[in-house]
């Protein structure tokens, strides 16, 4: 079923996840929303890491630096060979956002376990309380790869030349009729809108009910023919409102539907929404 | 008795002060147990929740709430949607704290709950800030059930 993706490698399913939970080459690693799901039950063996305790710099709004994700995975126990299997809540958000995050700093082993939490609870798998450690590694990150993220300047230059862009938030909020997305007012911005040129695909629009990505030609009907995006034309960068739930469709796009170019732009709306001067779309 | 001549928020000090004399990685642990004993919500009010009635708005995740003031006391009954155990705590914890406490008293609930839980720092600042328009509707449906029982 998965094998029909441009990059089925990096899908995993919950049967896979269980039965190589023991497996000192892999690293189970959830990622949530609710940060207290972890502490209810998790698959056994599973580590957490939180996009925000974790992978955000406490101070600065940026992703942690080399060195401290170093030591994060050192802690963790992943080494540099660790085959790393995320998995979370919110159909697989965080997931994909941390999968990202581990891209950023090079670590080539990563996947997600298809359809996350859901799934799992779906099949009545197991989950246990028990926090795992494990021995320390050593790990080495290599420079950011920022082929995969856009900084605002960059997303700038690309929305003047026309290229494609493609806005993955609910509908109210690419309209610019809300300023935050339904039930997350802290997460606002000064103006409502969207990137002028941007298509609007909603993320959730790439899962089916039971969290797990839909099939490939479904996929290619909403990002090719309809959004009218091209797989090996000009990159194309996705954006949300904090750059989590567009990882989630920089996934789809990258390594279902095998997209070469495309970016995430993290700093998203909460960023071009607040900046002084740049241009904004409105559609109410 | 404190300045007002009522019996103040002792249940809520008591359970600040649990949490407060915690490692972070301890007060997750005692959130869940929080989220755990959040007692279920009484038969009366499940039509009315089924119906989707006294949903907290402005909370990401959903949250029901009823405010009872009777006799000079508040009662709270809430539901929470079992996916979110952090909110689940979060409520289990006022309604633990505020039931029995007098109507004048929930009025004074610390602006800074979260801070005083130490769980702006565990939890992160994105994630709870949502969570104090909980307490705000608290604090105004107390004060527009009380009013008329001056």
């Amino acid at each position: 079923m998965t094998e029909e993706y441009a990059h089925p490698e990096v899908l995993v399913t919950t049967g896979w996840v269980e039965a190589h939970r023991e497996d000192p080459q892999v690293r189970i690693v959830e990622s949530d929303e609710d940060l207290l799901l972890y502490n209810q039950g998790h698959i056994i063996g599973a580590v957490r890491i939180d996009w925000q305790n974790d992978l955000q710099d406490p101070v600065v709004r940026d992703y942690i630096s080399r060195p401290k994700f170093e030591e994060l995975c050192a802690a963790k126990g992943i080494g540099n060979d660790t085959a790393v299997v995320f998995y979370g809540d919110k159909m697989n958000w965080w997931a994909c956002y941390a999968f990202w995050a581990f891209k950023l700093y090079g670590h080539e082993k990563c996947f997600i376990m298809n359809g996350g939490r859901r799934r799992w609870e779906l099949d009545q798998r197991p989950y246990v309380r028990e926090e795992p450690e494990y021995p320390r590694t050593t790990y080495r990150a290599r420079e950011p790869d920022l082929s995969i993220r856009a900084y605002r300047d960059e997303v700038l230059a690309h929305q003047q030349a026309l290229k494609p862009l493609i806005d993955v938030r609910s509908p109210g909020e690419y309209t610019g009729e809300l300023l935050h997305m339904p039930d997350y007012p802290q997460e606002g911005a000064l103006r409502g809108g969207h990137i002028p040129g941007a298509q609007s695909v909603p993320w959730s629009r790439a899962v089916n009910e039971d969290g797990t990505f839909k099939s490939r030609a479904e996929l290619e009907k909403i990002y090719l023919e309809e959004a009218g995006l091209k797989r090996d034309g000009e990159r194309v960068i996705a954006y949300c409102r904090i750059g989590e739930r567009s990882s989630h469709t920089w996934f789809v796009l990258k390594y279902l539907l095998g997209f070469e170019d495309v970016k995430n732009y993290d700093g998203s709306w909460t960023e071009w929404g607040n900046l002084v001067g740049v241009p904004i779309e409105r559609s109410v | 008795m404190n300045a007002a001549g009522n019996r103040g928020l002792t249940r809520l000090d008591e359970i600040i002060e649990e949490f407060a004399e915690l490692e972070p990685r301890e007060r997750l642990e005692l959130l869940l147990e929080f989220a755990e004993r959040l007692p279920p919500l009484p038969k009366r009010y499940r039509a009315e929740r089924e119906a989707g009635e006294h949903r907290i708005p402005e909370c990401q995740t959903p949250v029901y709430l009823w405010v009872e003031v009777a006799d000079g006391t508040v009662a709270l009954h809430a539901d929470v949607a079992p996916e979110a155990p952090t909110v689940q705590g979060f409520v289990s914890i006022l309604v633990e704290g505020l039931t029995g406490a007098d109507p004048t008293d929930v009025l004074t609930v610390p602006r800074n709950l979260l801070q005083r839980l130490g769980l702006l720092e565990t939890l992160g600042m994105v994630r709870m800030r949502g969570l104090n328009s909980i307490v705000q509707r608290i604090i105004n449906e107390v004060r527009v059930n009380s009013a008329g029982n001056g």
